[in-house]
């Protein structure tokens, strides 16, 4: 645990073992979905199912990348995860993304898929809000999360003919805003 | 429809395998169901039992969630629960 760090946290105002409890719920979130797009990532085939697979994936890699980043700053003010990974996977912050009744259906993924991205979305804004101006590196870490979970959830509702996602796919990278949490 | 009093409403909390009940603009939703729901607690902050009213006008989402689960009932107002002063157990943990 870092100490002085924890203590500046609660010294600003924030109930730190509330906050913990959430990144832990958002860390089950983001570990459980890479689980669940992987399912989801096989599934999608045909014609359909390949326009979109690449994106699944790119979420489903940076997904991973959000459980790795925020494990460090779980540890750092004092917090743990389950020992139990059913217990884990059964706090998550999201509902499980599982594929639908008849796996087919692309669009019936696609709506797993952004309903996933919605609700991290909202998730990673309500700690933001919570950290903003109090836990300056528990903000920075959500704000970079939420900036990708913004555009995975773009990326899908584009193809639901929500409108246009206003930018393009990675370029061969992955976690733009998430990757200095990872050096 | 039932017509629940406060007091009446803070018994389903959603522990100990009750059913989590929460009222929102004087309707009261069943979120047992609810993987988000279990245990009748909500993203670490939020308590079934209670009137999220004013909570949820803070959440990061609008009631379009809420309402996709079955209305169970009606919150009685006021009079009632002053009449009943049972402690909500429903709420914000502050």
């Amino acid at each position: 645990m870092a100490r002085v760090a924890r203590e500046m946290v609660e010294r600003a105002g924030v109930d730190v073992d509330q906050l913990l409890e959430l990144l832990v719920k958002n860390a089950a979130a983001e570990l459980t979905t890479y689980y669940y797009y992987t399912i989801l990532r096989a599934n999608l085939i045909g014609l359909e199912g390949e326009t979109i697979k690449e994106i699944a994936e790119v979420a489903r890699i940076e997904d991973r990348n959000h459980f790795e980043a925020l494990v460090p700053r779980i540890y750092e003010l004092g917090g743990k995860l389950p020992q139990d990974m059913v217990e884990f996977h059964n706090l998550s912050a999201c509902p499980p993304a599982r594929l639908p009744e008849d796996p087919s259906d692309v669009m019936a993924i696609l709506k797993v898929l952004v309903e996933a991205e919605r609700c991290a979305v909202r998730g990673y804004t309500h700690i933001c809000n919570l950290t903003a101006g109090k836990d300056h590196r528990t903000y920075d870490l959500a704000l970079a999360i939420l900036n990708e979970e913004i555009e995975h959830e773009s990326w899908f509702s584009e193809f639901l003919g929500e409108g246009p996602s206003g930018h393009f796919m990675r370029r061969g990278e992955t976690s733009p805003f998430v990757s200095k949490f990872l050096k | 429809m039932r017509e629940f009093t406060p007091r009446e409403l803070a018994r389903f909390d959603g522990r100990d395998g009750r059913p989590a009940y929460v009222a929102y603009r004087g309707k009261v939703y069943d979120l047992t169901g609810s993987f988000l729901w279990q245990g009748g607690r909500h993203q670490v902050l939020h308590r079934a039992g209670g009137d999220l009213t004013g909570e949820l006008e803070l959440a990061p989402h609008g009631p379009e969630l809420l309402e996709k689960f079955p209305v169970v009932g009606t919150l009685k107002g006021g009079e009632d629960a002053e009449d009943d002063r049972g402690e909500p157990q429903g709420g914000v943990r502050r």
